[in-house]
């Protein structure tokens, strides 16, 4: 009896630590130096369960090029979410599989590591939440996870590197994973803006400094476009779409907040030029035809963002904020990755 | 042996209690109820008389009788909407006092650009008044170059070294921090003297409150309503000088306050997500820290301000859901024990 009950305490003593103590060992996971940050961008957070290591973001960048994650071999992720064309596709709508068309534009890839949401209605928490959604869509990849995890393990360089980073085949989780890590990596900072905050006021042209004004000025363009990405990682209704008979309602079907009606995510702005068209429709070729959008107050509907208005900006001062957009916040070292050598 | 088994056991128990602490460590009562989105509150020095300001106007509570009664009332009808959907009527927003006689209510009422600062003078006896017996109007702040629409919603104000500071929301690019003193018996103009959007890159300056020393100016950053965990804790000098950011995992800060014995507690309001609506201890830590620790103390549907009696019970107002009768459904909570 005395025996049984030693046991028991013992028993408990130790499963009860051993919980605490496993929570704790729980977040140690081997992990190399994460990639280095771009000068103005802040250090990137990586998951406690997703660390970065060399290896594990080189599988990501090899899956994302891949076409084979599609059904019919056409598609990979960089098809809309191209290097070359901003990390968007360079049209107003990404076509999938078999030509099929989405509702929305591709949104870029660039500085997502920072984002507090993903996708235009921000439905995914995070980037390994977001991976594999493109991947199952109809409209997109259209590729069944069950089809799509035996098909890499059969990729003999798969099997073989999910095996070193993992420690076991492809599964939903670990090719979510080795994606997100690898999107973590697509980084732009370093523009003249940084180089500017940080104290060289010369390092912004004459007209780009006035437009810099502009921007965080009378332009109004920072009540939502802030911080180091400039967005503030939240969804306003500023009228796109909102004249068509049926609107895409946007970020109200995933908070159920009415006042989400209409709304979309602020996209960041780092080399924006590169990424037209604009907008979560595409509706918008140029990024004049986003200042003049802005300037007029946005379209006007019921659930209209409040910081949407008419604006007092001059012809000099729209010229000036594009020269802005377009040379302040690009960087020198844009993130044009090349597709990787895919494993057989 | 069984004794040093039973003690391990109770030690991780323990352990895991303290990380389980919630709202059943704190003792609190409703002391006022029925009340229309209550989001300012003050403690009378002397009577303990609680200023609550609501959509309806100002109120004043005594906590001892219960009784609550109008104190400022005649606010413009219909007054503000904050919020597409929830939407919230608000009237006036943030109180602070002055002195035992003299009120500072922050305006709600109006567009940005016409909002209004008042002081009045109150006594210790209930007696209602209107919004133009204010004996002092500060603002309003017109549009200009350093605000396109000009100022309004004056969420929070706080008294500090005899000047009186203000948060603003109107432009949302700057996120103004207002200030008037007092010169030769006389207010001074109010100025925007903070841009804490600039300084913090987020949005929406709250609560305000002064510092454990009584000198510094404490803002908490609301962040976006649609964002988690954004808000800020953020510390100014007197002259507007960032002197602490602190990142917290509150969703909507929208009280802050110290206790006597010179702790931080903050109220959030959780916008997107009610059901983490809380009252909560800030830690701030030590200088160079960047992350403010967060210990939940309760759980409150919507809370909005919070402030202390000079008998150490924290008061909170709390927005509260409004059912199908469409009674107003907010209340003010004691809490002692802090």
């Amino acid at each position: 009896m005395i025996f049984s009950r030693r046991l028991l305490f013992r028993l408990l003593s130790v499963t009860m630590c051993a919980l605490v103590a496993g929570s704790l060992l729980a977040v140690t996971v081997l992990a190399d130096d994460p990639p280095p940050v771009p000068k103005g961008l802040p250090a990137v957070k990586w998951p406690a369960d997703n660390p970065p290591t060399a290896a594990k973001i080189s599988l990501g960048q090899q899956l994302y090029f891949d076409p084979r994650l599609s059904s019919d071999d056409t598609i990979s992720c960089a098809s809309c979410h191209d290097p070359a064309k901003g990390w968007s596709n360079g049209a107003a709508f990404a076509k999938g599989v078999g030509g099929a068309m989405g509702g929305r534009s591709a949104p870029t890839i660039i500085n997502t590591a920072y984002f507090r949401q993903q996708f235009w209605d921000g439905r995914a928490k995070t980037l390994e939440d977001q991976a594999l959604g493109p991947i199952q869509a109809g409209v997109e990849m259209n590729m069944k996870l069950e089809d799509l995890i035996p098909k890499l393990n059969k990729i003999d360089g798969y099997k073989k590197q999910f095996n070193e980073v993992f420690g076991s085949d492809a599964t939903d989780k670990t090719i979510a994973k080795a994606i997100a890590a690898y999107e973590r990596t697509v980084l732009s900072g370093n523009a003249p803006y940084d180089a500017y905050k940080a104290g060289n006021k010369k390092a912004l042209s004459e007209v780009a400094e006035r437009g810099r004004k502009v921007f965080f000025g009378k332009g109004h363009c920072s009540a939502c476009h802030v911080g180091p990405s400039l967005t503030d990682n939240s969804y306003h209704n500023v009228g796109i779409g909102m004249d068509k008979k049926k609107p895409d309602v946007g970020r109200v079907a995933i908070s159920k907040l009415e006042g989400d009606t209409g709304a979309f995510k602020t996209p960041g702005l780092r080399d924006v030029a590169r990424s037209a068209p604009y907008m979560h429709n595409g509706s918008l070729k140029t990024l004049e035809d986003v200042v003049e959008h802005y300037a007029k107050g946005g379209i006007d509907n019921e659930y209209l963002d409040e910081e949407l208005f008419k604006l007092r900006l001059t012809d000099q001062d729209k010229k000036d904020l594009i020269v802005f957009l377009k040379e302040g916040l690009a960087s020198p070292d844009y993130p044009i990755h090349k597709a990787p050598k895919l494993p057989k | 042996m069984l004794k040093s088994h039973i003690a391990t056991v109770l030690s991780c128990l323990a352990l895991v209690a303290a990380f389980a602490l919630n709202a059943s460590a704190a003792d609190h009562k409703v002391v006022a109820k029925g009340l229309d989105n209550p989001t300012g509150l003050a403690v009378q020095p002397g009577t303990g008389h609680v200023f609550i300001a609501s959509h309806a106007g100002v109120l004043r509570l005594d906590p001892k009788s219960g009784k609550v009664t109008m104190e400022i009332g005649g606010y413009p009808d219909p007054t503000d909407v904050y919020g597409k959907g929830p939407k919230y009527p608000i009237g006036p927003l943030g109180l602070a006092f002055l002195d035992a006689d003299h009120l500072v209510v922050g305006g709600g009422s109006r567009p940005d650009g016409s909002e209004l600062v008042r002081v009045f003078k109150v006594g210790a006896e209930a007696k209602e008044q209107k919004e133009t017996d204010a004996v002092n109007t500060l603002g309003p702040i017109k549009p200009s170059d350093d605000t396109i629409k000009g100022e309004g919603n004056f969420y929070g104000v706080a008294v500090i070294g005899g000047a009186i500071y203000i948060t603003c929301n109107g432009d949302d690019t700057k996120g103004w921090v207002a200030k008037a003193t007092l010169k030769d018996g006389k207010w001074g103009k109010l100025k925007l003297v903070i841009a804490t959007k600039e300084a913090t890159e987020v949005d929406a300056p709250g609560p305000i409150a002064a510092s454990k020393s009584g000198k510094a100016v404490v803002v908490g950053q609301i962040g976006e309503v649609t964002v988690e965990g954004d808000s800020l804790v953020t510390i100014y000098s007197p002259r507007g000088k960032l002197l602490r950011k602190l990142t917290t995992s509150l969703n909507d800060i929208a009280g802050i306050a110290y206790s006597s014995s010179g702790k931080l507690y903050a109220t959030d309001f959780s916008w997107v997500d009610a059901s983490k609506g809380a009252l909560y201890q800030l830690m701030l830590g030590k200088k160079e820290a960047t992350e403010a620790k967060s210990k939940k103390i309760l759980d409150l549907d919507k809370p909005t301000a919070i402030a202390f009696g000079e008998d150490g019970t924290a008061y909170i107002a709390v927005f509260g859901t409004v059912g199908d009768d469409g009674k107003p459904a907010g209340s003010v909570i004691a809490v002692s024990g802090l």
